[in-house]
């Protein structure tokens, strides 16, 4: 064996000696590196992506339309205080307030993906905020409602009558209110309802007699 | 982030087109390695070619180096990669008839196509032979049945059936794998050689 041959191969393995030394530091490294701590529940990414989405919100007239027709799957859930639960809250609906949302006794409630889970506060602030922290531990089926009992009250239980110049659907939307406030237990207002009855009145039919022509005995013929 | 198809960052209508020049790529490395030989092949088993042992373990140990480096740092979620089932009795029986089609022929199934598609005749044959292979396992699936779907072990790793931490696995892995080049070596130059 020549004297260059043997330096060649001499190269060549050490070649492979420094990719098998790299092999056995990399595969030694994952030994050796600190330990991760994952957290748990969904990806920052994904919950900073549903955060910023305004799916997870549910107009007044949706909610007042599923409770109207009594869906077995919306479960209501109160997230103020109980002394703001027990003055007035929706029908149904249960008092899980912000500072009790990691009691266990809750847990079933939230935590299910049987129902659709309705968050209300007065405003969007409370629900907003247990949305948070539901959706970071990856809670299924977890609403906010828009606006709140705020927003409930400005258009089941008072709303506004839409302008002689607004649209069809506008007026249409108006009256579903109102039929939705009176099944929530708000009466008509009484001029209004005056001035139905009274609308309902009918001026008397004229009777109008009118005299039947004597048939004539027919004249001639064929 | 990744993988990249179940989170969205690909649309999953480029799953095939993605798996199609993947299997190109594969195929010309294979065929540019000389793995369409069919000596080289069984090579492994007469002692005086281990290229195959050396570039199959050598890429199981790259790439899983490089997978748990990758979920290290956030950039693959191992959790979402698919784990095969392992089907025991099937896969020991599996392995042991491929093995002797393996040596008989010369070929595995992914090479045999690669000295089809340089018009070796040899491969042509294997690969008819496969074809027939497959047309008796299908008709005498019934039978095979049983022993098919049965042991079936669920989609386990050596970190579920070992207990051990996922990284000393792969480390030790590699140590077998370096092990297993120098033993190959050294039985290599023991062996006459055969020149092809």
């Amino acid at each position: 064996m020549s004297k260059k041959y043997k330096s060649k191969k001499i190269i060549v393995a050490r070649q492979y000696q420094i990719l098998a030394l790299i092999l056995v530091v990399l595969a030694g490294g994952l030994v050796l590196l600190p330990k991760q701590t994952r957290s748990e529940g969904v990806s920052p990414l994904v919950f900073v992506k549903q955060a910023v989405s305004s799916e997870r919100y549910i107009s007044t007239d949706q909610l007042a339309d599923r409770i109207i027709n009594q869906d077995p799957t919306l479960l209501l859930v109160d997230t103020r205080s109980k002394e703001e639960y027990d003055d007035f809250t929706l029908p149904n609906a249960i008092n899980i307030p912000l500072e009790k949302f990691f009691d266990e006794e809750f847990n079933g409630f939230l935590n299910q993906d049987v129902y659709d889970v309705v968050l209300y506060s007065n405003d969007n602030f409370y629900a907003n905020e247990v949305w948070m922290l539901g959706n970071r531990l990856d809670y299924k089926n977890l609403y906010v409602l828009s606006g709140g009992l705020n927003e409930w009250f400005n258009t089941i239980i008072d709303p506004q009558k839409p302008k002689e110049t607004d649209s069809q659907k506008e007026f249409e939307l108006y009256s579903f209110r109102k039929a939705a406030g009176m099944y929530f237990g708000v009466g008509v207002p009484k001029t209004e309802a005056k001035a139905k009855i009274k609308a309902e009145k009918k001026p008397a039919k004229k009777v109008i007699t009118v005299k039947k022509k004597k048939k004539r005995v027919p004249e001639g013929g064929c | 982030m990744g993988p990249l198809i179940p989170n969205g960052l690909i649309p999953l209508e480029w799953n095939y087109v993605i798996a199609i020049l993947i299997g190109m790529a594969f195929g010309y490395i294979l065929e540019a390695s000389g793995f369409s030989s069919s000596r080289k092949l069984a090579g492994v088993f007469y002692g005086y070619d281990f290229v195959v042992l050396k570039v199959f373990f050598t890429s199981a140990v790259v790439a899983v180096i490089g997978i748990f480096y990758m979920d290290y740092l956030n950039l693959v979620d191992i959790t979402q990669l698919y784990v095969h089932p392992t089907y025991l009795w099937a896969a020991i029986i599996g392995g042991m008839v491929m093995g002797v089609g393996f040596l008989a022929g010369g070929f595995c199934p992914g090479t045999s196509l690669c000295a089809v598609a340089i018009g070796k005749i040899d491969g042509i044959v294997f690969t008819i032979g496969l074809m027939i292979g497959i047309f008796v396992f299908a008709e005498l699936f019934d039978v095979l049945e049983p022993l098919f779907v049965g042991s079936n072990l669920g989609n386990i790793t050596l970190v579920d059936s070992l207990g051990i931490s996922p990284y000393w696995i792969i480390f030790i892995f590699t140590i077998i794998a370096l092990v297993s080049f120098v033993i190959s070596d050294i039985i290599r130059k023991k062996v006459k050689k055969v020149f092809y």
